[in-house]
């Protein structure tokens, strides 16, 4: 074994100077299939991103040249804007409200797919529809579901006794329509993942589970939820983020100024407002690093969290 | 040896072997991928010698406004122009199309925002234009309305030639006030009080046995904070001290606020207007079309789509005046023509902005029905009354741009206008008395305008 497999390397040296050819040609040619993705990532994400950073610290009308002024930008948005306070405080509540809700929605919908029962493919089917459509195609839809007085949602509330509900007119239901909006955007995509996740649990747990008595709640909190914690921890991560960075639900769905009365206005829409309407590019890059550091402590918390949990377990 | 040869030479008989081997073909898709994103670059580059006018316009308007620049190109056969309409907000579009280095030769701007653009060098000053042909600049200033062309001057410059007077007036509906017994006023001079105003919506004002209305008395069809300013206004208030270029709102002026409590009663205490949860499902102009309300307040921007709406016979009629006001005001409401700073067509801009705006091109907008030009000549011309014959008072039209007052011109106006967005909504909801203008709103928009 050891001779036959020591042998080629002397007496065959081409063989080597062809492989090393073949390997080159090979590298060669994945840096050329390789090369238009780095180079859109260098342009559409590195540059942005650098270019927004620099802009962070000049004040720019897109018009005329950009002006450093150090940390005046960061220094306005922590101590001279009160829109700021109003976008965080709106956006953290839309997280919240967002967040959980898919979490939990996506959890029992992933558990009551995960069976083996006649036709559950169109139900998941069904239920992933959502995904194919566009935010701003389903925000426009949600509109009319929400109207006061002829909305679906209203007249089906009325059936059952309820009067009608002031959805996106009165500021504190107008959040509450923006998070339902968004819970039934998010929910399929977090089933997915879950339920992913939950075809990967091996059957003889549960097998071993049941004959020991456990019943099916039991089951799902003791093997189902542990065994899928990396996937809720993605889950919970993707949530946060996409809620964080929405614009286009809340653009769409109460008339892009973040309204009524501020009630829907985020930090997507602070930064679109002061990058395009009042051309304040320099402050909104600002904005942007201020959502991009949060997020980043956030994301990081959450990973250590679940990691030292996964550690103890 | 024969290993090594293998993988080459079975690799090259491969090849032979193929018409049309695998290298060949990622070639043949790489030289089509290349080709085809540079026709598409190609594509989207408008490198011609056409000149680019951006506007904005609804269907209707859009196909009068193309009547203007056809006869344009009628008698300038040497200038191609190629119009570039607006989408939903014409500042973001103009603010992406310039600073991309795309600019339009010709903008269509309004006198709310235009000062946003000339402030950060956008437009050309047209008094160079108007330096270069003095006799122009002579006919253009005696047939012109001050208020109109004075709007768009700001710091020393010149930014816009005026088009059209867009400010505010009140359509009704003939047969509502003939069933109520009721006539408004016919002209400017003429205006009649919020008191009598108020008595005739409450009287068209109509509901059904179970309470819900079915006809109101008034609609308002413009942007109801910038509506409810104006009924502040017609009780004797300016928006802003001075108008070019403030130092300060007068959101906290006495009368400014009285009369915007009077425009958010008519909703929330009279009950003669719909709140804003009752115009979701249908909106106002189409109320007004549909003779579900008998009232809208409005400008001439709203005539091409009720003149041709079949059953609506209407008039126009002027804004109601308050305790404190002193005759009734429209407000000065206009677009201009402005050319673009960084436009490589200047000449052929000129002589566009010069056509449409000078009196040839007002006489054909007159004529269209598609605005009330800022000319007093095209104004005043047989062509105007002849396509406004259903108008009866036409007094109200053509009297309307002698008879409006200023809006603030600032260009910090985006940020002014977000705020009052916001401090205005409790208000005109019902849930803040308009009062709340003093702590907060006023404060907030001085602090803007200091700052800018």
């Amino acid at each position: 074994m050891t001779v036959r497999e020591k042998a080629p390397a002397p007496t065959v040296p081409p063989r080597t100077g062809n492989r090393s050819v073949l390997a080159r040609r090979q590298a060669t040619a994945g840096r050329i299939f390789v090369a238009p993705n780095l180079l859109a990532v260098a342009v559409f994400m590195l540059f942005p991103l650098g270019f927004s950073l620099y802009m962070a610290f000049h004040e720019w009308d897109m018009f005329t040249p950009a002006k450093f002024v150090g940390w005046a930008n960061f220094h306005r948005l922590f101590t001279g804007d009160p829109l700021f306070v109003i976008a965080l405080r709106n956006t953290v509540a839309f997280t919240i409200g967002t967040t959980v809700p898919t979490v939990v929605i996506s959890l029992i919908v992933a558990a009551t797919l995960n069976r083996k029962i006649k036709g559950i493919g169109v139900f998941r089917t069904i239920l992933f529809l959502p995904l194919a459509v566009s935010t701003v195609v389903m925000a426009v839809v949600w509109r009319f579901v929400f109207d006061t007085n002829n909305g679906l949602l209203n007249i089906m509330l009325g059936w059952i006794g309820i009067g009608p509900v002031p959805w996106l007119v009165d500021p504190k239901w107008a959040m509450v329509s923006l998070c339902l909006v968004s819970i039934w955007k998010s929910v399929p995509f977090a089933t997915v993942i879950l339920l992913a996740a939950m075809l990967g649990v091996p059957e003889d747990l549960y097998e071993a589970a049941k004959i020991d008595g456990a019943g099916a709640i039991r089951r799902f909190f003791s093997i189902t939820v542990p065994l899928i914690r990396s996937a809720l921890s993605l889950v919970l991560v993707i949530s946060i983020v996409n809620s964080f960075q929405a614009f286009d639900q809340a653009y769409v769905l109460t008339g892009g100024h973040g309204g009524p009365q501020s009630a829907t206005y985020v930090f997507g829409i602070m930064l679109f407002q002061n990058a395009f309407a009042f051309g304040d590019v320099g402050y909104a890059s600002a904005l942007a690093w201020v959502m991009f550091a949060i997020l980043l402590v956030i994301t990081v918390l959450q990973l250590r969290f679940s990691r030292r949990n996964s550690l103890e377990q | 040896m024969a290993d090594n040869q293998s993988p080459s030479i079975s690799g090259l008989e491969r090849h032979r072997g193929r018409p049309f081997g695998r290298r060949t073909l990622l070639r043949g898709a790489g030289v089509l991928g290349a080709s085809l994103v540079a026709s598409t670059l190609s594509g989207c580059d408008y490198d011609d010698d056409a000149l680019t006018f951006f506007f904005q316009a609804n269907p209707e308007e859009a196909d009068a406004r193309m009547r203007v620049v056809d006869e344009f190109q009628r008698r300038h056969p040497g200038i191609k122009v190629r119009t570039v309409r607006s989408g939903g907000d014409p500042m973001q579009q103009i603010f992406t199309f310039c600073a991309g280095g795309k600019c339009p030769d010709v903008l269509m701007v309004w006198e709310l925002t235009y000062a946003g653009l000339a402030d950060r060098g956008v437009l050309v000053d047209l008094n160079t234009i108007l330096a270069q042909d003095p006799t122009y600049a002579a006919e253009l200033k005696s047939d012109s309305v001050p208020a109109l062309y004075d709007t768009f001057e700001f710091k020393g410059g010149q930014y816009a030639f005026p088009e059209q007077w867009s400010g505010n007036f009140l359509y009704f509906n003939k047969q509502h006030f003939d069933d109520a017994n009721l006539r408004p006023p016919g002209s400017w001079e003429d205006a009649w009080s919020f008191a009598e105003f108020l008595d005739s919506a409450e009287a068209l004002t109509k509901r059904d046995a179970s309470g819900k209305v079915t006809q109101w008395g008034f609609v308002d069809t413009w942007v109801p904070y910038y509506s409810a300013s104006l009924f502040g206004m017609n009780n004797g208030a300016s928006w802003s001290s001075p108008w070019n270029d403030p130092g300060r709102m007068n959101f906290d002026d006495d009368a400014f606020i009285e009369g915007v409590q009077f425009y958010a009663d008519l909703a929330n205490k009279y009950r003669v207007a719909p709140k804003t949860a009752d115009q979701q499902s249908m909106s106002t102009i189409d109320l007004f079309a549909r003779g579900k309300a008998a009232m809208a307040m409005g400008g001439h921007w709203r005539y091409s789509t009720l003149s041709e709406t079949a059953g609506l016979d209407f008039d126009v009629t002027v804004l109601p005046v308050g305790p404190k006001g002193h005759g009734s005001w429209s407000n000065v409401g206009t677009t201009g023509l402005a050319i673009s700073a960084s436009s490589r067509r200047k000449e052929a801009a000129c002589e566009f902005v010069k056509f449409v705006t000078g009196p040839v091109g007002q006489a054909v907008i007159a004529e269209s029905g598609l605005f009330v030009p800022a000319l007093k000549s095209a104004m005043n011309s047989a062509g105007f009354a002849k396509a406004h014959i259903r108008v009866h008072n036409l007094d109200v039209l053509t009297g309307g741009p002698a008879r409006s007052r200023h809006l603030p011109v600032t260009p910090a106006w985006e940020r002014v206008d977000a705020l009052m967005d916001r401090n205005f909504g409790p208000v005109l909801r019902g849930v803040q008395p308009a009062t709340s203008f003093k702590t907060d709103l006023a404060a907030d928009v001085d602090k803007v305008l200091r700052n800018q």
